[in-house]
């Protein structure tokens, strides 16, 4: 392959100015990471489309041109994020509802029982003073700007998160749920979150990502960064629902990292924005720990998805599992790209990878790429991919029963992501049940 | 029309595969009440007249017509043949991952009465059904066919049959991968649904499933065509002398 370069043609003004404002908040040692993220971003060159993981989406989608950006216009989307939250709250089945609007101001809704318990949900900036000995040591650790270009400006420019961090032995019966809106037509926002779930701690969380521009040809920006620790013995389930509007160009990067005998359980969901490119790993960093995940996405009209997935057993005696499943309908078009690595001192692993893409019409386009590193041979690893229409069988057998086309493929395609739904709690299940029904109607 | 009244009846029906003929002009009436069987070697075509007549995608109809009630089902597509009354139980059940048979069992029933059951009485039908033909209760949760045993799915197709009350069934080798209990049950099961208004039609390779659902007419299939008519004495007969005997007869009459 070529040398990546630099593309010599592209704009400059997304380069981070040395008097941005983000780059001043936070204690000393934050501001030091800000800046040398700042000097990462605008040094690294922007990823060549030739290079692993860009081939399938251009890097300048998600670079700002931050003379155009817009802090304005926040307002209408955040209407709609009230009324949820009380409904949430209301139905008394959350641990609490976090609101995160565009990254910047971060609400607390119905978290004070948890809390009282002695678990601590607050703003990472005010974390990041109030429990420097937390924050410092986590902070960063997985994702940086050693992950690359976007990682960095997430880095840099990140103005408020949520700093989730459940004490040893806590258990979190019920799920708290967060609420990050975007912004509209030209804004762009950093959403962070940091989550430590404590030794033999179980926590169970809804990230759930709405809002941003509606207006294709006039986009909006979210590089959101996620990493999450779950200590030894720890029980954490992390949901992600992406359903953003349908002029959001979105980059998410995920990482979680296990110790010894925790399980960790991941459900990317996505159905929303122009293009999405997401990155979701975690690592197995201590014997007999466990992670399970278990994704789906629907894409309808001209909507791009780019996913990525890493399991990165560190320790041996250690346990992963995915369960990737991928609709297209229209003009969609899904990459998914999933990585095992195994490390040459990771014994007896277990590592298994399933990703399957269910094309409604012939205009859908799929890709899948398993990778597999595995740097030594004491483990048991598979991999499988399937890409097609529905079984025309399938649709005739339930024909043959009286039930109509429309309804056949309803059934056949809510059936083909119930193992994903069957890992989300119940009344996000519905939620996710009328999303899936939504978009096979078309809208 | 024929002189008999007619519930089923198709007429001159030819189908292909991949525009190879299958099915040469094969024609017949059914009345309310009566049960025929299809009896024929491997590849006779009698799979492939019941899956052309129920709609199978990949089962064309190039010539002919049918009637179900009068009905011309020919113009239909497979959801509205079944509303039509008309059912075929699969030799082979498809899998469908994720549907629950009770989900499945309950979408059908809803097509067919044009609106959703009272919960309680789908429940107790079902579960009814299912402890007549000896299907754990287990099931009504499992995804339709999925890990299923050959008899399993043969149990799960007749107790379709039984919920769905059809006016026409087509049973398209349902004693296959059957042992002899379940066999037992299997057909106690098409006898219990057959009354006086309906119609059953066996396609079948062998007779012993005609030692338990008795038909009236039984009807000897070979190289897509009905080459031999009778009654329930022939399928002994078929038993007894194999398919060869009627191969041979109709050389001798070639010939004549």
């Amino acid at each position: 392959m070529n040398n990546p370069t630099v593309n010599k043609t592209e704009n400059r003004d997304y380069l981070i100015p040395e008097m941005a404002p983000e780059l001043e908040r936070g204690p000393r040692w934050l501001r030091d990471v800000r800046r040398r993220s700042r000097e990462a971003f605008n040094s690294a060159p922007v990823p060549h489309r030739g290079l692993h993981l860009w081939r399938y989406t251009d890097p300048m989608t998600f670079l700002v041109d931050r003379s155009q950006v817009s802090d304005t216009d926040y307002g209408e989307n955040f209407g709609a994020v009230e009324k949820i939250v009380r409904e949430h709250v209301e139905h008394g089945n959350l641990a609490g509802v976090v609101t995160d609007l565009a990254g910047r101001e971060i609400g607390f809704h119905g978290t004070e029982e948890l809390c009282a318990r002695g678990a601590v949900v607050t703003k990472l900036s005010e974390a990041a003073t109030e429990h420097p000995e937390l924050v410092e040591k986590y902070l960063y650790q997985l994702v940086n700007s050693a992950c690359g270009k976007f990682e960095a400006l997430n880095g840099a420019l990140w103005n408020d998160g949520i700093f989730i961090y459940i004490p040893d032995g806590l258990v979190v019966e019920k799920p708290l749920h967060l609420l990050r809106e975007s912004g509209l037509s030209g804004s762009a926002q950093y959403p962070r979150l940091l989550i430590v779930v404590g030794k033999n701690a179980e926590l169970s969380v809804i990230d759930e990502y709405g809002g941003g521009s509606l207006d294709e040809s006039q986009p909006s920006n979210t590089n959101s960064a996620v990493e999450i620790f779950g200590l030894a013995d720890s029980r954490v389930r992390y949901v992600s629902l992406q359903r953003q509007a349908p002029g959001m160009h979105g980059y998410m990067t995920h990482r979680a990292r296990i110790e010894q005998g925790a399980t960790m359980l991941t459900v990317p969901l996505a159905f929303g924005g122009a293009v999405s490119k997401q990155n979701f790993g975690v690592i197995l960093n201590g014997r007999h720990s466990e992670s399970s995940m278990f994704g789906m996405l629907f894409g309808s009209g001209y909507q791009r998805f780019d996913n990525h997935t890493l399991h990165h057993h560190v320790s041996g005696e250690t346990t992963s599992n995915i369960d990737f499943k991928v609709v297209l309908r229209d003009k969609a078009t899904s990459a998914y790209t999933g990585l095992i690595r195994i490390e040459n001192d990771a014994r007896t692993c277990e590592a298994y990878q399933e990703n399957r893409n269910l094309l409604l019409n012939s205009g859908t386009r799929a890709e899948t790429i398993p990778e597999l590193e595995i740097l030594n041979e004491d483990v048991r690893c598979s991999h499988g991919a399937t890409l097609g229409p529905i079984d025309p069988l399938s649709i005739f057998y339930l024909l043959s029963r009286g039930i109509d086309e429309a309804e056949a493929v309803r059934m056949i395609v809510s059936g083909f992501v119930i193992p994903t739904l069957q890992q989300v709690p119940k009344n996000l299940r519905d939620r996710i049940g009328s999303f899936v029904a939504q978009r096979l109607e078309g809208n | 029309m024929t002189d008999k009244q007619s519930l089923f009846e198709f007429k001159d029906i030819h189908v292909a595969v991949e525009d190879k003929e299958v099915v040469s002009g094969v024609s017949l009436t059914i009345a309310p009440g009566e049960i025929h069987a299809i009896m024929g070697p491997n590849g006779s075509g009698k799979s492939s007249l019941s899956n052309a007549l129920m709609g199978h995608p990949d089962y064309a109809i190039t010539k002919g017509e049918a009637y179900l009630d009068g009905r011309n089902i020919l113009d239909m597509s497979a959801d509205q043949r079944s509303r039509a009354g008309l059912f075929l139980a699969f030799q082979y059940p498809l899998a469908i991952p994720g549907v629950s048979v009770a989900n499945f069992m309950r979408a059908a029933l809803k097509s067919h009465r044009g609106k959703d059951a009272n919960m309680s009485d789908f429940r107790k039908l079902f579960k009814a059904e299912m402890k007549a033909l000896s299907v754990d209760e287990s099931f009504a949760t499992r995804y339709l066919n999925d890990g299923f045993s050959g008899g399993e799915k043969k149990r799960i197709e007749i107790l379709q049959l039984s919920m769905l009350q059809p006016k026409m069934a087509l049973l398209d080798e349902t004693d296959s991968g059957l042992d002899i209990d379940a066999l037992k049950t299997v057909s106690e099961g098409i006898n219990r649904f057959h009354s006086d208004a309906n119609g059953i039609l066996l396609v079948t390779h062998y007779q012993r499933l005609l030692n338990y659902v008795k038909p009236q007419h039984v009807h000897v299939m070979m190289h897509g065509k009905f080459v031999k008519h009778g009654g329930p004495e022939l399928a002994l007969k078929l038993e007894e002398l194999g398919y060869e005997w009627v191969a041979q007869e109709l050389a001798e009459k070639a010939r004549v």
